[in-house]
């Protein structure tokens, strides 16, 4: 155990998903759509979720010690309908959750950590603008200019992306071809709520909700439910041929300025994202050519330049080539939310590109399989705090 | 839907008080003179807590802008703007572009200050400078 904790840097290592599960996206949104009453509440959906992620991860009930419930259920009450007391848990949005997993295992309060997200948003009419607009409790930006009628996270990157494209010249047609290509993606993903393709033109003559962004480059609401079993690596290596490892993780907040927008409007998050990148890259001991595919956290398009830019894919100012070339498409050199990510998957606020680098890697994506799919590479970085999150073999 | 509403915390009175007596005053650090927008208890630079209010130039630089299409709120029938300003003593404060809009890009150009009266409540816009 000594020598392989030597080996170990950080987080690296000491923990491997060995179960995933989600709701039926696609399904329960056309359900509702067609005017069917949502059958499920969040703490539904997650609990659904969960039983999936349990039966796949061939665990039983009582083998879980740990519990991470995600932001928008209350922990206690899903642990509660889940029959599962545990000891160690807490609260956290989806990277944050599989990084505490991690810290958790490492430190011995837990071996066998269930993390379980449901929202049930699109049902429950959750208004990400306007009043009452959600997240304002905890980010300030979200309702500080209210006043003046500038309220939505669509709004906010809107203004960032503005800036960003009069900058750096990236033009319109080319921000496009995130929606364009993470419809494609989906239209190979049988699980997507969104799977019709887009072209370009659709994409151009969509209408405006913030300009310069466009309905396509605005993320789903939609209800559902994630879940994952996190457990400790030499334990997961007995469990199954094929868990996959938590190889490197990273975080780095900008809050300084946040609610006048100072790091947004001036820095894009380009000084958190390469201080995590620095992390992450290191504790995994890979760098971004060893990255077979990203799962970009994209609750609007503009994310993945920025993202690809500060994690080094390519060099600041020129993510608009790299996505004119389609290399963030299923058959670039770096495939870019293989399941059609919050613009076309699913709107499950990061959880869902947790279990779409897990099935990546175990290479169980079917035609949007991306080949030889060593490392996958999760990035967030909402309100500018960067994430990030290596998944290997 | 419903109405936009500011706000209000205990520091953000003495803001709106000096808005509605038409002259824009800021919170800054009576210790090291740092602007600090919106105003909060405390000075991020060097954590002092004493406080004064100061009364801005009302001049200042758009660093980005956007034009809603979508109705959010009641008050802000769509297509309306809004635009990031830098003011000249530091912070960026959002506003409402008034008046003639540029051609192109609107980033760069200078501004200045006036007050209007939103739907009951006086507040700050932005006018192209001459």
């Amino acid at each position: 155990m000594q020598a392989a904790d030597e080996e170990r840097k950080g987080l690296s290592k000491v923990a491997s998903v060995v179960g995933v599960g989600h709701t039926d996206w696609h399904t329960d949104y056309r359900a509702q759509r067609a005017g069917e009453k949502a059958t499920l509440d969040s703490v539904g959906l997650g609990a659904l979720a969960f039983v999936r992620a349990l039966e796949d991860s061939g665990l039983k009930r009582d083998d879980i010690d740990g519990l991470i419930v995600g932001p928008t259920t209350p922990y206690e009450r899903m642990g509660e309908v889940l029959g599962l007391d545990v000891r160690w848990g807490g609260q956290a949005d989806a990277m944050l959750a599989v990084i505490q997993a991690c810290m958790a295992i490492k430190s011995g309060l837990a071996e066998v950590v269930a993390l379980v997200y449901g929202n049930a948003q699109r049902s429950q009419k959750v208004n990400y603008g306007g009043t009452n607009a959600a997240g304002g409790a905890s980010f300030l930006s979200y309702v500080y200019h209210a006043p003046w009628g500038f309220t939505s996270q669509g709004a906010l990157y809107a203004l960032m992306f503005r800036r960003y494209m009069e900058e750096t010249g990236l033009k319109p047609e080319e921000l496009g071809q995130v929606a364009v290509a993470q419809r494609a993606a989906a239209s190979l993903n049988p699980e997507a709520v969104m799977q019709k393709p887009i072209t370009i033109e659709d994409y151009l003559t969509s209408a405006f909700v913030c300009e310069p962004l466009h309905l396509f480059d605005y993320c789903l609401i939609n209800d559902g439910g994630v879940a994952l079993i996190i457990c400790e690596a030499e334990r997961a290596r007995s469990l199954r041929p094929d868990p996959v490892v938590i190889h490197g993780v990273g975080r780095y907040d900008l809050n300084s300025g946040a609610t006048s927008l100072e790091p947004r409007l001036t820095e894009y998050y380009l000084p958190a994202q390469q201080k995590v990148a620095r992390q992450v890259f290191d504790m995994a001991g890979v760098g971004p050519q060893d990255i077979s595919s990203a799962q970009i956290y994209d609750s609007f398009s503009c994310h993945i330049p920025l993202a690809l830019e500060g994690y080094g894919y390519c060099p600041p100012g020129g993510a608009g080539k790299f996505l004119a070339e389609g290399q963030h498409a299923l058959g670039g050199t770096l495939p870019v939310n293989t399941s059609g990510g919050h613009l076309s998957e699913s709107y499950m606020q990061g959880w869902g590109h947790q279990i779409e680098a897990v099935r990546q890697v175990r290479g169980t994506c079917g035609k949007r399989q991306v080949p030889d799919c060593n490392f996958v590479h999760y990035s967030s970085d909402v309100a500018g705090k960067a994430v990030s999150i290596i998944y290997g073999r | 839907m419903g109405k936009t509403t500011p706000v209000m915390s205990l520091s953000d009175a003495p803001m709106w008080q000096s808005i509605e007596n038409g002259k824009l005053a800021l919170m800054a650090c009576k210790t090291c003179g740092t602007y600090r927008y919106p105003p909060s208890p405390i000075c991020p630079k060097c954590l002092s807590m004493e406080t004064e209010w100061k009364p801005i130039a009302g001049t200042g630089t758009i660093l980005s802008w956007v034009v809603f299409h979508r109705k959010y709120f009641d008050d802000f029938p769509p297509p309306y703007n809004a635009v990031a300003v830098r003011l000249d003593e530091g912070p960026i404060i959002m506003t409402n572009l008034v008046g003639e809009e540029p051609e192109g890009s609107w980033i760069g150009k200078r501004v200045s200050l006036e007050y209007v009266d939103h739907d009951g409540r006086r507040q700050h816009a932005a006018r192209i400078a001459e």
